[in-house]
């Protein structure tokens, strides 16, 4: 079955936001929608949507992976996408890297075990004053990641504890204004 | 016109042309990437930046001048891409300025810094941009030296990206990602040339590579993707490591693999075919031709038939020429002249059949007749010229033309996406064409599209339908009721709604243009109705028949007359002849330059025959356009053209054949028409001869097995790439009938063909009518009963 079958009425106020040869226009709702339901838009979707509005899936796929918020592969619970542009490199994004995936055990296009996280490199997030930055899911950044405020944040979504609830009981080094030096070189924080 | 000054020249051109062509226009260059004619410019490599300005206006409507009263040139802040800038009135273009050149080969060097330069080994190498650019700005010394003045051969440190460097896109398309340059060329041609977005850019900024979500790069017209890559990223997998760019002889010639004429350069190496391309004709085919003409050439090398053969107890032996006429003579001696049968291929020249045609008379033998020929004839119908399409209202296509004739397809796409007919410049057609717009959807108002089974111009259309096939009489009928204000009459399996629709634009636009699939020129009372309808509205028609010149034969009166008794001798240059011919005759001359089957089954004779690539002759093509081809330079040993083999086939008759040669056959064709065929125009003339032929039935169409047109004729499939492409043969049915039949989705199984018996897999189709099996092979439009041999235990999933 198809995903969009029992979505009918929902497809039919999309389309009609655009002019009527126009329906390519429709491909990133549609495609944000199924993202949104499912986490990731696999070939058939792809193949789906391609047909709704009357292109190839050679042209959806070329949309999608241009933007990295659309996932081709299954993803976890908690998706975290890891700000990797330059200033974020430079606050210690690198190492912030190398720890995430020491301490999940995945690599990207990957989902732990547990099914809950699953890890992706992204360009610029647009935060380079409080780098390094990461984004979990669709939720405001986490910013200044240290690897302590890094092992709360992970310890809390263990949890199934809400992002916002799990955002009050990171430790607060900003003050210390040591987050980039703390995760410097090898090791990172103590 | 604006006026333009390009360095020193002052060059007018229309509004609206590019900075890029009036520099070109002015007879300078810039050099470019990603700019090619036909295609939208986008500006993405930023190759041929240059400085521009113009002057303005002041409030009070005068030019702006300066201190010393000269008209003041106000300089864009920035270098500008010449390709995206149209030309305004007074504009000043510089390239030549060191300014402009240091730029131009700064984008050459961050060009290179990632490309391989694998040029040794590169099938592009000799015929590539990037390397001609290279060539040109790599090693300036102005721009690029060291600290002791040595010359600096690169700047860039780091090690190169390595990606994915043999990618096969499809059987016939390969890439290499890290010589790709990302231009975009082959991602615009695909959205506007066919129409078809099967290539596209995945991923991001360094990341970016072509590729393809959809399986094997699923359009007609491919392979022109290879032509237009400016660097060596995407090759022809076919001519691949065929040899080098500076090794090929070059021909350029007409395709004879549909009845558009396509042309092509004949690229040829130590005597064999290596490679096809496309060659420009702007009236005809652009740049671009179709996966047949350009792929399928690997027949031309197989199996060649080199000396003449005669049968000798029961098996064909290489004889020489004098033993082939001896055994002619032997098995001529004593026919009746009367009872000669003649059947040429469908890609005969002009020539040939006007050879024909005069010996046929001359015997006074009505057996004259030609493979793939229509019941009805083209002849009959008012022909269109491409160019024409452009300027229609209204297209109606009732057949497939994308398989038909694929170049028509080309056409009715530019002529929905609104594209204009391109100006002529001194460099020929403009190269960046600024009335072409990237991303312009086709519109479907243009067009009505119909035909017995679903077909790829219907995505286009608003007004479309799949009738059963043999109905196509009823639906001209009821066309014409509503083109006389009735209500349509009924035609099985298309809506009402969707004819009144088609016929109402029909009535309401001024040009129109009329495009007949075999399914209407096999079928007289259909026939009869379509030309009725174009006549009365003044229409030009396009008649896409299976033969490469139709027109062209028929009007060298090439067709069956009269009711004579069989013949009971034949000369045969078809590749597939007709069954019943092959039964009724005692004794058969093949011309053929390949053997197959049928030869070395019926032949009693054999004379080598020269193929398409290897002929001086003329085709009247679909528009009645007169095109010339010219031989290559192939190894075909002996083999002699048609009109050699007629007059000796003649001699053996005991008649001297009227035309001999092809030069006579010109001769004559000149006295005749006034027409030089030695001179003709270079992108071919058109010539509209007046032609009165009776329509004559191809065979009994009976059953329920329908053969679908393919641009892919049998010989196409004879070629290893072109084989592995294709695969089996796609039967295709409606699931019930499929079923009915206890037939299932992906089963193999073997159906009976006037081409033999082939192999094939079973595909389901919802929208194809019932009760009917479609296979792409053979005469088109034809109908026979189905028999499906043995499943022989395929995957019945």
């Amino acid at each position: 079955m198809g995903f969009f079958d029992d979505k009918q009425e929902w497809l039919a106020e999309v389309f009609a936001q655009y002019p009527e040869d126009r329906r390519r226009s429709a491909l990133m709702p549609l495609l944000r929608r199924v993202q949104q339901d499912e986490g990731y838009v696999d070939f058939e979707r792809m193949k789906e949507i391609a047909e709704l509005v009357g292109t190839t899936a050679t042209e959806v796929a070329g949309v999608m992976s241009f933007y990295s918020y659309y996932q081709g592969l299954p993803t976890g619970k908690y998706h975290i996408q890891v700000c990797r542009t330059l200033s974020c490199k430079l606050a210690g994004a690198d190492e912030l890297w190398h720890t995430l995936t020491e301490r999940l055990g995945i690599l990207p296009g990957e989902v732990t075990p547990d099914g809950r996280f699953s890890l992706q490199a992204v360009e610029c997030l647009g935060s380079c004053h409080t780098g390094p930055v990461i984004q979990v899911g669709d939720e405001p950044y986490v910013e200044r990641v240290t690897k302590a405020r890094l092992e709360a944040l992970l310890e809390g979504l263990m949890q199934d504890k809400p992002l916002d609830e799990v955002r009050k009981t990171l430790p607060d080094e900003d003050k210390m204004g040591k987050a980039t030096i703390e995760l410097d070189g090898e090791g990172g924080a103590s | 016109m604006p006026k333009v000054k390009v360095n020193d020249r002052t060059v007018e051109v229309p509004p609206g042309t590019s900075a890029m062509d009036a520099i070109f226009h002015a007879g300078y260059d810039v050099p470019l990437f990603c700019a090619e004619r036909h295609l939208s410019p986008t500006g993405s490599c930023r190759m041929c930046l240059v400085r521009a300005g113009a002057p303005r206006k002041g409030p009070d409507g005068e030019w702006i001048t300066d201190e010393s009263g000269e008209v003041k040139i106000f300089w864009f802040p920035k270098l500008m891409a010449s390709c995206t800038l149209a030309v305004s009135e007074g504009m000043v273009i510089d390239t030549l300025s060191d300014e402009v050149r240091h730029a131009q080969s700064g984008m050459v060097e961050l060009t290179l810094a990632n490309h391989p330069l694998d040029c040794p080994t590169c099938d592009k190498g000799g015929a590539c941009d990037l390397q001609d650019r290279a060539y040109e700005y790599g090693l300036d010394a102005k721009f690029y030296t060291g600290p002791a003045g040595e010359p600096v051969y690169t700047r860039y440190a780091f090690t190169k990206r390595h990606v994915d460097k043999h990618h096969p896109l499809s059987e016939f398309i390969v890439l290499d990602r890290e010589r790709c340059i990302h231009c975009k060329r082959c991602v615009r041609y695909f959205e506007e040339i066919p129409g078809d977005q099967v290539l596209d850019f995945i991923e991001r900024a360094v990341h970016t590579f072509i590729g393809t979500a959809d399986d094997g790069l699923p359009s007609n017209f491919s392979g022109n993707i290879t032509d237009i890559c400016p660097v060596g990223a995407l090759l022809d997998r076919v001519a691949r490591f065929r040899g080098r760019n500076w090794e090929f002889e070059q021909t350029p010639s007409v395709s004879t693999d549909d009845a558009s004429g396509q042309f092509i350069w004949i690229d040829a190496r130590s005597g064999r075919i290596e490679r096809i391309r496309a060659r420009e004709n702007p009236e005809l085919n652009d740049i671009w031709i179709s996966d047949a003409a350009r792929f399928g050439h690997e027949w031309a090398d197989q199996d060649r038939i080199t000396t003449p053969m005669v049968r000798k107890g029961g098996s064909l032996e290489p004889a020489t020429w004098e033993e082939a006429l001896a055994a002619m003579r032997q098995g001529l001696e004593g026919v009746e002249r009367g009872r000669v049968g003649i059947v040429l291929p469908g890609d005969a020249t002009v020539e040939e059949g006007l050879a024909a045609a005069e010996l046929s008379k001359q015997l006074e033998s009505g057996f004259l007749d030609f493979e793939g020929r229509t019941a009805v004839p083209a002849s009959n119908f008012p022909a269109a010229s491409f160019a024409s399409v452009l300027e229609a209202d209204y297209l109606l296509v009732v057949g497939d033309p994308t398989e038909e004739l694929p170049i028509a397809h080309v056409w009715i796409h530019k002529r929905l996406r609104g594209v204009p007919m391109p100006p002529r410049f001194n460099h020929g057609t403009p190269i960046a064409d600024l009335a072409i717009r990237e991303h312009t959807p086709p519109d479907p108002r243009l067009l009505g599209a119909f035909a017995p089974h679903p077909t790829r111009v219907m995505a286009w259309a608003e007004a479309r339908g799949v009738f059963e096939p043999g109905h196509a009489s009823a639906f001209f009928a009821a066309f014409e009721a509503v083109l006389a204000g009735r209500e349509p009459t009924e035609v099985a399996g298309v809506e009402p709604e969707a004819i009144r629709r088609a016929a109402d634009r029909w009535r309401a636009a001024e040009k129109r243009v009329l495009f007949l699939g075999a399914e209407v020129l096999m079928d007289p009372e259909a026939a009869k109705l379509a030309e009725k309808i174009a006549k009365s509205q003044g229409a030009g028609v396009f008649a896409m028949t299976p033969a490469a010149n139709a027109r062209g034969l028929e009007a060298m009166g090439v067709w069956p007359t009269g009711d004579r008794e069989g013949p009971r001798v034949a000369f045969i240059a078809a590749e597939a002849p007709p069954q019943k011919l092959l039964e009724m005759t005692e004794f058969r001359v093949f011309h053929a330059a390949r053997m197959s089957d049928v030869v070395r089954r019926r032949a009693d004779v054999v004379l080598p025959a020269k193929t398409p690539y290897e002929k001086r002759g003329t085709l009247l093509n679909a528009e009645s356009r007169l095109v010339g081809l010219e031989p290559a330079h192939v190894d075909a040993g002996e083999a002699e053209g048609l009109t050699q083999a007629l007059g000796l086939f003649a001699d053996a008759l005991g008649v001297q054949a009227p035309v001999r040669f092809v030069h006579q056959a010109r001769k004559r064709f000149q006295e005749r028409y006034r027409i030089d065929l030695d001179k003709l125009e270079p992108y071919g003339t058109l010539w509209r001869p007046r032609v009165s032929l009776t329509p004559r039935p191809v065979a009994p169409a009976e059953g329920n097995l329908y053969l679908r047109p393919s641009m892919w004729k049998a010989r196409h499939r004879l070629g290893a790439v072109v084989q592995r492409a294709l695969g089996a043969l796609e039967l295709a049915a409606h699931p019930e009938t499929a079923l009915a039949e206890g037939l299932d989705e992906g089963a193999t199984l073997e159906v009976e063909t006037p081409l033999g018996t082939l192999g094939a897999r079973l595909v389901f189709d919802p929208e194809l009518p019932k009760g009917w099996f479609f296979l792409p092979a053979g005469t088109p439009a034809a109908r026979l009963p189905f028999r499906a041999l043995v499943p022989q235990g395929g995957e019945t999933s």
